[in-house]
């Protein structure tokens, strides 16, 4: 009895070492170097799953690495969301890696603010005349550059089906918001749902409606004329684009269960033929190609001119992404290396290959032929002009507060002028 | 006497690991929430003592009462719920019931389900266009009854809290099944010849033995109710616009989404005096009446 118990003891005393032990572990992440010549840079990026984006990502570390024998990249692959909780528990901590992979707005804002990463102003001229200002700008606070775009993704795209739309009269979206709300009729007159959304998760409704409707109203510097306390939300032209999305809901232009929906679900309505319209990112068009039987059946459109908005009315919302920040800690010879590594990565070979996986790219580069024809148009949408997307313009607790807000006012609780006061509280709160 | 104070030390020295973990791991926790929540903090930038204005802000915040007041009604449901019925179904599974094995499985089932399952299970049940609800009452002709279940503000809360006491029925069940085999036949036979009847033997006898029990199954339903969080998380998010919102998952989504770690440990604080004082009243409400007895 008495072995068992001192056994037990030693037992339980070994684990809770191990625990403390586990506790003040894992300072590693910052503290990688040089090791005689060869510089050690670690890496942290989200390129998990086997896309055809990651692919290409991971292919072009690879080449770098073949190419600089003296600079070894260390990666570590997390998958997306526990790799955002990642960044900020270690961020919270100040031990990131010496390259991190980074989001435009509001997830990059406070690392910037904390000083955890640097500017790369001084490699900019790599990319003259590849990548415009209007790429770059995702990634940059106060003036300066945090990182390099390599993809470009429409948040707010109105995909139909040219079928049930020829059945109920029409060719394409309509010009004005006017003759789309007619559609609309139409085609709930013809028993179809007009358009399918899935707004459990509550961002869409923000994402791919009011991002670029809130565009057509007010145009593309509101957002930051609201951030800098120079325009507020209770502008007349912002509530108007609310009264939209409250008069679509009203109206029944979406399935009646779109709140219980998620943006997943909705897209299969939508594939289902049940729905005529959606009104998605592009992060849709890869699935929807494959899931069609018909792609020549497929519109892809931008949602139409508001009267009396101030936007311009061919503008679409659009997000730049896989941006890779350097850890601020970095000098001398590690830093020259970090820089030598995204001048390398982002190289015109590269982005040839994103647009093979039918990714659309930040670049200024020629569309190769293989592209789909779905592709192609949407680069044509995108080549027009676009408008901030507002989760990656604005900070994250008003993203929350806009995402609850829209789901409170398409169910009829909250009215667009409470809306907007609501927003503009908060505003005035952190200004 | 003599014994317990020479093994002190070693008792001492015994409980040390599990003391330290548990210090480590719970209590430390509680205490760094009261330091954050006094701070404005994205989690990133430096710290900024703020004093009692996280506390101000929630007390002035309506979706925080909203969350507690759905809290509450998940609370209810639980109580009022889940620990009625899984006590009448322990009572008749208790008789000797042909194939009382199999209901008593099945009646635990829900408990052992991953909750993500049967929040998505569900979430089709109560579907609004083509959901197992709406077309059962539209098969027997009662379209007018149908509703957006999940997706109305007015039905959201009571759909869900219908969820939660089917899911936890089972484990009650257990509980008090556990209950009723520890009363002794003694005092049935006792009450026989004394004439008592089956309802008299249940309410004179079977009730009062179990007070206990249910005592403990109310304080379990009372903290699980208040942390509650991935049934809603999964079958809602919280919506359509915050009429689904409980405490927990407002904490959450301030802390790691809105990345206002200060005002989410306010929150967190907050949910903690509501459990303790919740379970404190309970208890003593139910340990009051047990003594009167």
């Amino acid at each position: 009895m008495k072995s068992w118990k001192s056994r037990s003891l030693v037992a339980s005393a070994a684990s809770a070492m191990l625990l403390l032990g586990a506790c003040s572990g894992g300072d590693g992440a910052s503290g990688s170097g040089s090791n005689g010549d060869q510089v050690e840079l670690t890496f942290w990026n989200i390129w998990t799953e086997a896309s055809p984006q990651n692919e290409a990502s991971k292919a072009a570390v690879e080449r770098f690495m073949e190419e600089n024998p003296d600079i070894k990249i260390v990666q570590e692959n997390i998958a997306h969301d526990q790799f955002k909780v990642k960044v900020k528990t270690q961020a919270a901590g100040r031990q990131l890696p010496d390259l991190v992979q980074v989001w435009p707005g509001a997830e990059l804002t406070p690392l910037v603010d904390g000083e955890l990463i640097q500017p790369i102003d001084d490699i900019l001229d790599t990319w003259d005349g590849v990548i415009s200002d209007t790429m770059f700008a995702d990634y940059n606070v106060d003036g300066a550059q945090y990182a390099v775009p390599a993809n470009v993704t429409p948040t707010s795209l109105v995909y139909y089906n040219k079928d049930m739309l020829a059945e109920a009269g029409y060719e394409e979206i309509p010009a004005t918001y006017d003759e789309f709300k007619q559609l609309i009729e139409d085609l709930k007159a013809q028993g179809d749902i007009p358009i399918t959304l899935g707004n459990k998760g509550q961002w869409l409704l923000q994402s791919s409606y009011i991002s670029t409707i809130g565009d057509r109203m007010t145009g593309s510097d509101f957002l930051q004329d609201v951030l800098a306390g120079e325009a507020e939300f209770t502008d007349e032209r912002f509530i108007t684009a609310v009264e939209v999305i409250q008069e679509m809901a009203e109206m029944e232009a979406f399935n009646n269960d779109f709140n219980t929906l998620d943006n997943i679900q909705h897209r299969e309505l939508f594939v289902a033929k049940e729905a005529a319209m959606m009104i998605d990112g592009a992060w849709s068009l890869g699935p929807i190609v494959e899931a069609i039987e018909d792609e020549g059946n497929l519109g892809i459109g931008v949602f139409p001119e508001i009267e009396g908005g101030d936007g311009d009315p061919e503008a679409v919302s659009a997000v730049t992404g896989t941006g890779i920040a350097i850890n601020s800690e970095l000098e001398g010879k590690e830093l020259e290396a970090a820089q030598k590594f995204l001048q390398e990565f982002y190289s015109e070979d590269y982005y040839t290959e994103l647009m093979e996986g039918d990714i659309l790219v930040a670049a200024d580069i020629e569309t190769p032929d293989s592209a789909s024809d779905a592709l192609k148009r949407v680069s044509e949408i995108i080549s027009k002009k676009t408008a901030p997307v507002y989760d990656a313009t604005v900070p994250v607790d008003l993203t929350d507060a806009i995402n609850s807000g829209l789901q409170e006012v398409s169910i009829g609780t909250l009215t667009p002028e409470e809306f907007a006061e609501n927003l503009q509280r908060i505003v005035d709160n952190s200004l | 006497m003599d014994t317990v104070s020479k093994t002190k030390w070693p008792i001492i020295v015994g409980m040390a690991p599990a003391l330290l973990i548990y210090l480590v791991f719970a209590i430390v926790p509680i205490l760094i929430s009261f330091y954050y929540s006094t701070m404005s903090w994205n989690g990133f930038s430096d710290m900024e003592f703020i004093g009692l204005a996280n506390f101000r802000e929630a007390l002035g915040d309506p979706i925080f009462w909203q969350s507690l007041k759905n809290n509450l009604y998940v609370v209810a449901a639980s109580v009022f719920g889940q620990v009625p019925i899984a006590l009448f179904f322990a009572l008749l599974l208790n008789r000797k019931l042909k194939g009382g094995k199999i209901f008593r499985t099945i009646g635990f089932m829900p408990v052992v389900i991953s909750t993500v399952i049967i929040s998505l299970v569900w979430g089709m049940m109560y579907n609004s266009r083509n959901g197992l609800f709406n077309q059962l009452l539209g098969a027997v002709g009662l379209e007018s009854w149908a509703q957006n279940w999940l997706g109305d503000p007015k039905w959201a809360m009571i759909s869900v809290c219908i969820t939660i006491i089917w899911q936890f029925i089972g484990l009650y069940l257990i509980i008090f099944l556990a209950g009723l085999q520890n009363i002794p036949d003694e005092l049935y036979e006792a009450a026989e010849i004394d004439g008592a009847s089956g309802f008299k033997k249940t309410l004179n006898i079977t009730l009062p033995m179990m007070k206990e029990t249910i005592i403990v199954a109310v304080i379990l339903c009372i903290s699980g109710s208040l942390r509650t969080f991935d049934l809603i998380y999964v079958m809602t998010s919280g919506g359509p616009g915050h009429s689904t919102e409980v405490l927990a998952m407002y904490m959450f989504d301030q802390t790691f989404s809105s990345t206002r770690f200060g005002y989410g440990s306010t929150l967190s604080i907050f949910i903690f005096i509501f459990s303790l004082g919740l379970v404190y009243l309970a208890t003593l409400i139910l340990r009051r009446k047990s003594a009167a007895d």
